[in-house]
């Protein structure tokens, strides 16, 4: 029983990690070795070639500062939203009990579904190929998911130390802003991490939206990798793992904050 | 205080379904939307057309499978980890890198994986003598779709094993010291107080892992193209491509009118699933 509890969790490691190995280990190999084997480890020695020529072939830094700026961009933007928004439906439960659900609702909607419209209102605004234009879509898009983790955590927090600022004459902003957001930064720090990585994975959008390096993210960077230059499988692991290394960094240092968001706002 | 806010919200949220149903009812290209009115006649072309139809159906297999596989893999592997131990901890940090990964990089390294050539899946099966040769596992209808599947039950397996690790321990302790005194067996505790009393919890994760497989479609984009033939293409890669690549905007939005009817329907079923479900086994 012991040994094949330890079997079966060792399996499911094995299958978690080793694509994730055979990226690095991918990224190491020569292009030759690449072509003509599928081995996990590297049989010629490690060479670094494909990152070279990874970060020559393709403007990857210009593809992950796009996708930083529309990252920030959006995540401030969803939680300057979605912060008052939540507080409202927690606190004087405004717009009842449809408001609410109605926000969490348009999360059930799959993105393709407002392609098109997003598509002609970003064009008739002139924000198509503008980092600010994907912005905005990915604020839109995040904004159910932002709203429904802060009412999580609005709820704990003790209306009788607001009623006590009110007293002194606080307004509902002073409150909101001198007393609510601190006690519940954790939350706001774990919401804005989740939006953050939403919008760098995010890919229809900005395959809809963005035509140039003035905007294109890095999503976009690694699917033109496959077109134009055939499929170099070490120079595009190379990328990837660019890509994936901020992620990763970010989830390490706010593992903690990442994990308590998720468990908390995704079971109730 | 709030109106602003709010408002931005209502707008982003009714303008796209106001301008796609008014879009679905018209003639329109991506260029020039709005041509003619044509009343349903969208409608009764997508209703007609066999892609569409076989989209919403590949969607529906791929989402309700991948939705039950990772539920009972994740549910079975929070069982099995459902401990504070060092293991536990180490399965928890490594559940998160799955599915914060950008599936565009997850996608291209799975491509290499499944490479009929120089693939690492073909590499070993062949050594291993499962396979007697190599196989073009993204080149095979049916096993096209499996692939990519697999794909997504490697991304989203861990997340409902975090989740589930979470209904796990909101578990009271009284029920089972309680079958600990009457000298039940771990199977029967596991089937009359376990079972019973994560459903809710369970049920929700499912249907959360359910409307995210029905967006699915990075992976079919970068793995397959919708292909072989049109044996991987969902519901919203067969909209892109006539939205996008035929630029037919009209026809795209009266199927994104009818994909939005299909799953308001299906989600309102399994809404009324999990109330009957809290209410007989929930707090």
């Amino acid at each position: 029983m012991r040994i094949s509890r330890w079997t079966i969790v060792g399996l499911l490691l094995g299958f978690t990690l080793i694509p994730l190995v055979f990226m690095v280990t991918t990224s190491l190999k020569s292009p030759i070795e690449i072509r003509i084997s599928g081995s996990l480890l590297p049989a010629e020695g490690i060479f670094w070639v494909n990152w070279e020529r990874a970060f020559r072939n393709v403007p990857l830094p210009n593809y992950l500062l796009n996708s930083l700026i529309v990252g920030v961009i959006s995540t401030v933007m969803t939680l300057l939203i979605a912060t008052p928004v939540s507080y409202a439906f927690v606190r004087f439960q405004a717009g009842g009990r449809f408001l609410p659900s109605w926000i969490l609702g348009t999360y059930i909607a799959p993105p393709i579904v407002i392609s098109v419209p997003v598509f002609m209102l970003m064009r008739s605004i002139g924000l198509v190929d503008r980092p600010l234009g994907l912005a905005l879509v990915h604020m839109v898009a995040n904004l159910p998911v932002a709203t429904w983790m802060l009412m999580d955590f609005m709820r704990v927090v003790p209306a009788e130390i607001e009623e006590a600022a009110q007293m002194d004459g606080a307004s509902h902003w002073g409150v909101l802003l001198r007393i609510v957001t601190p006690l519940i930064l954790p939350g706001l720090v774990a919401t804005a991490i989740i939006c953050l990585i939403l919008s760098w994975n995010e890919f229809l959008f900005a395959l809809i939206l963005t035509y140039s390096l003035r905007s294109q993210t890095f999503p976009i960077g690694i699917s033109e990798f496959q077109g134009e230059h055939g499929l170099q499988f070490g120079e595009i692991s190379a990328a990837a793992l660019t890509g994936i290394l901020p992620v990763y960094l970010l989830a390490m240092f706010f593992q903690r904050y990442l994990i308590h968001g998720l468990t908390r706002g995704g079971i109730k | 205080m709030v109106l602003p806010a709010i408002l931005t919200l209502l707008f982003f949220s009714l303008y796209p379904l106001i301008y796609s149903l008014a879009l679905s009812l018209s003639d329109s290209q991506l260029a020039r939307p709005f041509r003619a009115f044509v009343a349903f006649k969208n409608y009764s072309d997508a209703i007609a057309d066999a892609l569409f139809r076989g989209s919403i159906g590949l969607t529906l297999i791929y989402a309700f499978g991948v939705t039950a596989i990772e539920t009972v893999i994740g549910f079975g592997l929070a069982l099995l980890l459902n401990l504070e131990s060092g293991a536990s901890r180490f399965a928890r940090t490594l559940g998160l890198l799955p599915f914060i990964t950008p599936p565009v990089a997850i996608a291209a390294i799975w491509r290499l994986i499944y490479d009929p050539s120089s693939g690492l899946l073909n590499h070993y099966l062949v050594r291993a003598g499962i396979l007697e040769q190599n196989v073009a596992f993204l080149g095979i209808p049916g096993l096209a779709m499996v692939s990519v599947m697999l794909v997504d039950i490697w991304q989203w397996t861990p997340f409902v094993f975090l989740l589930s690790l979470a209904v796990l321990a909101s578990l009271p302790h009284e029920p089972y010291e309680a079958a600990a005194v009457d000298g039940a067996s771990p199977w029967q505790q596991f089937i009359h107080i376990t079972l019973p009393l994560c459903l809710p919890g369970i049920l929700i994760i499912a249907i959360l892992r359910l409307i995210g497989a029905m967006k699915v479609f990075d992976l079919v984009f970068m793995l397959t193209f919708g292909g072989p033939g049109s044996s991987t293409q969902v519901s919203s890669f067969y909209i892109y491509k006539v939205a996008f690549q035929q630029f037919k905007t009209g026809y795209a939005s009266a199927m994104t009118v009818i994909l939005i009817i299909v799953l308001t329907i299906l989600v309102t079923l399994l809404i009324g699933l999990y109330r009957r479900v809290q209410q007989r086994y929930g707090p």
